[in-house]
């Protein structure tokens, strides 16, 4: 007897040691971390502030339950395959520079361990952090950077959401088609010849000049002509002589890609210089910034920018409005393309690790080339998300669109984006033509 | 043809504000021989003193002229007792460090108290307005009393340093300065003074600008080097060389202007495709290159 109970102590003191030598984070939930390299100084840092609040709006959504979010993410208390994981964000400042976000990469990678990263915005920072992480084999989620080549390099650690630029400025070039044919809301028929001549002028980063590049083709594609294609210092201080460029062959429709301080300054010195196209098309990126808005106010009414997300899209879409209300409650301003790309990126973050089951890179690869996200889950009006996982574009999201919006104002003078494009969403009828 | 005459009518128009931003490197270094690396900060300086002076109390942003001159001139003097008159002490690399070390402090300090954003003004009498001068000349009203008040400013220097004693009296410490001390002229207060008025001069040019270009904390490095290109191109220490060059320089950033001109009179589709406007302040430095190189005292630069 006394044998047996000298037996059982020594079981229960041996079980009490290794109970003590258990760190107590392997009995907690284990917590994922997503390294999240933005713009938060520098040019850019308005978006980055976007960006943020809507990869934290993203995580906090996944490590709580929400039942008044009508997403797969919000049911859970984090990631439900890994015994409740939370999402912890390490956010890291790029400065719009491609060297420092490589470097933060690294940092984030070696020192801080992370799971994934998330970036980068700029087109050109992403394109060395994904450098990064494919030489490190770490996967990494891009849901805001749009320049085509990206994911034309053959990465397997890279996935982008969003879609790229072609198909963006492919969306120009319908709207302009649809006006030759009649088919945009409010406006006759526009005879071709009346808007046949084109200028462009884009910031000179990755970016831009493959927008420009893209415009160049499109435009020959589709029959009209680009009588002058410039590139500019995003950060420059004056644009004065770029607009006199741009007026002096009396474009019909001007066409910009540039980041906020610039499509600031670029409309300023276009009102200045009495410039008079009957288009002003922005590439997304600054002319849809809330900065760009509140600057410029009255005198943009009649701009068109291409974006992926409008608050009107929170009036027709029942979870995107749920979760504007929270972004809006957090931050004071609607969703943005910027903040509702952020939000998707993460979310689709959160969806392969839910779908791996485990921070494996291997896992997540695997579960990352099989995924597949309804439309109904996304903020975005996009059919879903389902990555390439063959072709010329490996990783890029092959249901995503776009959309062209246009600054107009609403019965109580305030300024909103309504719907031009896709025509058959359109929420407004078209100003044509533009005029300052 | 209009773009050419615009595009000349612009650069001229600019050339005088970056004359002014200029002329305080200038009067530095013609008095004492140091190169401030940090002039672009003191412009800075003047935009954010001229853009929130106007924001806080609702006055019209060109009579806040005279705060920015203020804050310049007491920036100056404030600089040159409490860091500069230690600096000149050492050798020249000690100079060109601290005053490079001044440059990123001041850019520092005021990425922590204004953050990183760019901010512009957004009201007064002349913003958002514009002349047609005919011709296809548009000119934004800012700009053209900008350049107008430059020319003001840049007049008042130079009365000062030529038709007072005190700008003799500087000119003489510039010359020679132990000579200047033994007739009794007070050399570190001459020298504190060019400071000062340096301070002054640029950061009238900061608010001027800030009529017409947004600011932020990073901005000063590019004016620090166009001032560099005027200064050289004029000659280090002589005033109307400043504007001269200034007017050159202004000239210099509308070549892709004038490129356009060529390019629509012969109908060169190859000219077309040159990215004149992505490479517009490459010929600034190149200008400064070649004067360094070519001239080194500069068009009207003293002789040593």
């Amino acid at each position: 007897m006394k044998t047996a109970v000298r037996f059982g102590m020594v079981v229960l003191g041996v079980l009490a040691v290794v109970g003590l030598m258990v760190p107590s984070a392997a009995l907690a939930a284990k917590e994922i971390k997503i390294g999240v390299i933005y713009p938060l100084t520098g040019g850019a840092a308005a978006a980055g502030r976007e960006l943020r609040a809507g990869a934290e709006l993203a995580a906090k959504i996944a490590n709580n339950v929400m039942t008044d979010i009508s997403m797969d993410m919000a049911k859970n208390s984090g990631i439900k395959n890994m015994g409740g994981a939370k999402i912890k964000l390490i956010f890291k400042d790029h400065q719009g520079n491609p060297t420092i976000g490589a470097d933060l990469a690294k940092k984030l990678i070696l020192d801080d361990k992370v799971d994934g990263i998330l970036g980068c915005y700029h087109s050109s920072v992403t394109k060395t952090v994904s450098a990064v992480c494919e030489q490190y084999g770490v996967p990494m989620i891009n849901g805001t950077s749009t320049s085509p080549a990206l994911t034309k390099r053959g990465l397997k650690w890279f996935w982008r959401t969003t879609p790229h630029d072609k198909w963006f400025t492919k969306d120009l070039f319908e709207l302009l088609k649809g006006l030759t044919e009649g088919k945009v809301r409010g406006v006759k028929a526009v005879p071709k010849k009346e808007i046949i001549n084109l200028a462009s002028a884009c910031e000179k980063t990755e970016w831009g000049s493959h927008v420009s590049d893209i415009i160049k083709s499109l435009a020959k594609e589709y029959g009209f002509k680009l009588k002058k294609s410039l590139l500019y210092a995003a950060k420059s201080p004056d644009l004065s002589s770029e607009v006199r460029s741009l007026k002096a062959v009396r474009p019909d429709a001007m066409l910009f890609a540039s980041y906020t301080s610039d499509a600031i300054l670029m409309v300023k010195t276009l009102k200045a210089q009495k410039a008079a196209p009957k288009i002003i098309w922005g590439q997304d990126a600054g002319f849809e910034k809330p900065e760009f808005r509140s600057t410029l106010r009255d005198s943009i009414v009649g701009i068109l920018t291409r974006t992926v997300f409008l608050p009107k899209v929170a009036q027709i879409k029942k979870v995107a409005g749920q979760v504007n209300t929270l972004y809006k409650k957090n931050t004071g301003n609607d969703l943005g393309g910027a903040s509702a790309r952020a939000f998707t990126g993460l979310q689709t973050g959160v969806h392969v690790l839910e779908k791996a089951g485990s921070t494996k890179p291997a896992d997540i690869q695997k579960a990352a080339n099989a995924l597949k996200i309804p439309g109904k889950e996304l903020v975005v009006p996009w059919a879903g998300i389902q990555f390439a996982a063959s072709g010329d574009e490996i990783g890029q999201n092959v249901l995503g669109s776009g959309l062209i919006g246009q600054y107009q104002k609403d019965k109580d003078g305030n300024l909103v984006l309504e719907i031009i494009y896709p025509f058959d969403v359109a929420t407004a009828d078209m100003i044509f033509p533009f005029s300052f | 043809m209009d773009i050419l005459i615009s595009s000349l009518f612009a650069g001229l128009l600019i050339g005088m504000v970056l004359a002014l931003v200029a002329l305080g490197l200038n009067i530095i270094f013609g008095v004492m021989e140091i190169v401030n690396f940090a002039h672009g900060e003191f412009l800075m300086v003047g935009m954010y003193t001229g853009l929130f002076t106007a924001q806080a109390t609702g006055m019209e942003p060109l009579l806040t002229l005279p705060v920015a001159a203020v804050v310049g001139f007491l920036l100056g003097i404030i600089c040159y007792y409490g860091f500069i008159k230690f600096l000149i002490r050492g050798p020249m690399v000690a100079q060109l460090l601290g005053t490079f070390g001044l440059m990123l402090f001041l850019r520092n300090i005021a990425l922590l108290i204004f953050g990183s954003e760019d901010r512009a003004l957004h009201h007064g009498i002349l913003v958002d307005k514009s002349f047609d001068m005919g011709m296809g000349v548009i000119v934004p009203a800012t700009k053209l009393t900008a350049a107008g008040l430059s020319v003001v400013a840049f007049v008042a220097v130079w009365l000062l340093m030529n038709r007072t004693k005190i700008g003799k009296a500087l000119t003489a410490t510039a010359l020679n300065a132990q000579g200047a001390r033994y007739m009794g002229i007070p050399t570190e207060r001459m020298n504190a003074l060019a400071w000062g008025i340096g301070g002054g001069s640029v950061t009238i040019a900061g608010a001027l600008i800030v009529n017409f270009w947004s600011v932020n904390p990073f901005m000063g490095l590019l004016f620090t080097m166009i001032a560099f290109a005027i200064v050289a191109l004029g000659g280090f220490g002589s005033v109307p060389g400043a504007f001269f060059a200034g007017l050159v320089v202004g000239l210099i950033t509308e070549i892709p202007g004038i490129w356009d001109f060529f390019t629509y009179t012969f109908n060169f589709d190859w000219m077309n495709n040159v990215p004149m406007t992505s490479l517009k302040y490459m010929w600034v430095y190149l200008a400064y290159f070649v004067i360094v190189v070519v001239r080194p005292r500069g068009l009207f630069g003293w002789k040593q």
